[in-house]
């Protein structure tokens, strides 16, 4: 019974002095699971002396949740592009103003000032990419970059097509496949991009993530799905391509914030400008395999990346790229009876 | 005089009744097992898989087992999830011993139903609902104490465990033959050498299928780890499940064989405990 006791009190002991070792120069950062490339954490040790720790989340609303009852102990989280409007909004940012940064500079002109976060007072890109056609060009060797691969399928395509569950996305393409705009209000448009989803519908054969294996293994034929994903899925078989849908695709960026409550503001700073620099901005797309949004970066790259055709977007398709914002309330309640409806 | 005897004897040679000899009970049974562990088949054979695809077979190979035993992250989430497994499951095996004390070694008195539900509460109400629950509540200990150790993760596991090392315990308890205890008694042993010397060995397999039970399920808690973990409190199966979404390798397939492994390797060790002790 002793020795039991006394693990007991050594294990509590253990834990209490293991929390109370906060103090220090230290960072702690919020970040998606396994999006965070070791070597960047060490070189940034190197650099600044700074200890950084990261803790993985793996969605944006269980993140937020967290954050919002306080208390959680991050100093930096790393929400996506149409998330970071409702952190500014709740007030669980610090206006951190990396655009007044030494590095800020580095940042692509198109990047410096975005529509989630005017002027970029409170976030720096992480990683952005888009969503689009990932194809097997065995089955299908026709246009690849048109939505009408899902949304009024060829033939050789029928049964085999998979739609990433992500209403935003899919209401975002649908509705511009048709000619209209995301959260548009417009009844007519709203009730034909619902006909058109469920005219498709029997002719996918799965709304699901996790495909990269599925489609390269031949299983599936086409789907709707992000850049990095499909690039990982050409590596594998190399039949499959990227289509950007010239109707119009969506973009996601998520940023890296500091938090209000952050107790290590100072060195919270200190990584918001080191990710800018191009070689470190470098490090993070070698891991995770997706663009980061910095000047020059892309000469520190694997060579394999610097080329991709997933992941630099052709000159002719850039303009059809969009980010998909926040729909207002009323249009957000449309979109989710037509999603319910569509996944009966 | 009618012999009854001789009559009846030929319907005493019937095979007394047993559910194993009914049609259909061989076939059942082999569709429940490969339902359970088919599944895993795949699993484990992929995580021998020499390339990274978890589709196509590239050839056998222990790299991503090498990988995994080099990767910094899986080795410092899996000390952190055994650790936490090991303090919580002793915690609450030994408050689940002491309820079970309180619960079997007693004369029933009013409010013994009430006080036995609400130690199995944590198994009726659903995970999602004692997370939300824990995640308030901890933060606000969090923000008034500034402490953000361990000992959260290890009272909320504690306190889930304990119905699971309960279970087995109260079974064990309620199934001894009490005339032992009487007799240590009368033989004027003090309550504590009763414990010590006669209660305890006797309900020894109980506490260990309890501790073993606790630790099993620490081990692989997801959503509650998940909500109230603190900065660096990344565990094992939030680790892997955070790996899921992004880039699936057979990295994944090696940890999860490894932990297959061990949850095999415990519960057989536990069938011979078990079974010496009988």
């Amino acid at each position: 019974m002793k020795w039991k006791l006394t693990a007991i009190a050594t294990g509590l002991a253990f834990a209490l002095s293991s929390g109370m070792a906060q103090a220090g120069s230290e960072l702690n950062l919020f970040n998606w699971g396994n999006y965070t490339n070791p070597e960047l954490l060490e070189k940034f040790e190197k650099e600044t002396g700074i200890k950084i720790v990261v803790t993985d989340y793996d969605d944006n609303d269980s993140a937020l949740a967290k954050v919002k009852v306080g208390g959680h102990g991050f100093d930096m989280a790393v929400p996506s592009s149409n998330y970071v409007p409702i952190w500014i909004q709740e007030g669980l940012l610090l206006e951190a103003r990396p655009d007044q940064m030494s590095n800020f500079k580095n940042l692509e002109a198109r990047w410096q000032d975005v529509d989630w976060d005017p002027g970029r007072r409170y976030s720096v890109p992480w990683q952005w990419g888009s969503v689009g056609m990932m194809v097997d060009t065995a089955v299908y060797n026709g246009d690849i970059n048109t939505s009408s691969l899902i949304f009024d399928p060829p033939p050789e395509l029928v049964g085999k097509i998979n739609v990433a569950p992500e209403m935003g996305d899919v209401m975002g393409m649908v509705l511009r496949y048709i000619g209209s705009k995301p959260c548009t209000n417009d009844k007519a448009m709203l009730e034909k991009a619902r006909d058109v989803l469920l005219a498709a519908k029997p002719k996918w054969r799965s709304m699901e993530y996790g495909v990269i294996e599925k489609i390269a293994a031949g299983d599936l034929a086409a789907s709707l799905y992000w850049n990095g994903a499909s690039f990982r899925a050409r590596l594998q078989n190399p039949d499959i391509h990227y289509g950007y849908p010239r109707e119009g695709y969506s973009l996601w960026m998520d940023s890296v914030v500091i938090l209000k409550d952050a107790k290590n503001v100072e060195n919270a700073k200190t990584f918001m400008n080191f990710i800018m620099e191009p070689e470190n901005a470098a490090l993070i797309s070698a891991f995770a395999r997706y663009a980061n949004g910095v000047e020059g970066s892309v000469q520190y790259m694997p060579e394999d990346m610097a080329t991709a055709p997933e992941v630099v977007i052709p000159a002719e398709f850039v303009d059809a790229g969009h980010f998909v914002p926040p729909c207002p309330p009323d249009v957000q309640k449309i979109y989710t009876a037509i999603w319910t409806e569509l996944q009966k | 005089m009618v012999d009854m005897s001789n009559s009846s004897q030929p319907r005493m040679h019937r095979r007394p009744f047993s559910v194993v000899t009914q049609t259909g009970f061989t076939e059942m049974a082999v569709i429940c097992f490969v339902l359970l562990y088919a599944p895993l088949v795949p699993l484990v054979v992929y995580s021998f898989n020499a390339g990274s695809s978890l589709a196509f077979w590239e050839g056998f190979s222990f790299r991503w087992y090498v990988a995994a035993w080099n990767n910094e992250m899986v080795k410092d989430v899996t000390i952190r999830s055994v650790y936490l497994a090991s303090v919580a499951s002793v915690i609450a095996t030994c408050l689940a011993t002491l309820a079970a004390l309180g619960t079997t070694r007693t004369k029933p008195y009013k409010g013994l139903t009430a006080i036995y539900a609400m130690i199995n509460q944590p198994l009726m109400v659903p995970e999602i609902v004692t997370a939300v629950a824990l995640l308030i509540l901890f933060a606000g200990i969090k923000q008034a104490t500034d402490y953000h150790g361990m000992a959260y993760l290890i009272i909320a596991h504690t306190a889930f465990c304990i119905p699971f090392a309960y279970l087995p315990i109260h079974a064990r308890l309620e199934g001894m033959d009490l005339t032992l205890e009487t007799a240590a008694a009368d033989l004027y042993a003090t309550p504590w050498q009763t414990f010590r010397r006669v209660t305890l060995p006797l309900a020894w397999p109980g506490i260990l299928a309890g501790g073993i039970l606790a630790f099993v399920i620490s081990l692989d808690d997801v959503i509650i780890t998940q909500l109230v973990k603190s900065p660096g409190q990344n565990t094992l199966p939030t680790y892997m499940l955070g790996q899921l979404r992004r880039v699936i390798t057979p990295e994944v397939n090696a940890i999860a064989s490894v932990l297959l492994a061990v949850s095999v390797v415990m519960v057989t060790i536990f069938f011979f405990l078990n079974r010496k002790n009988k």
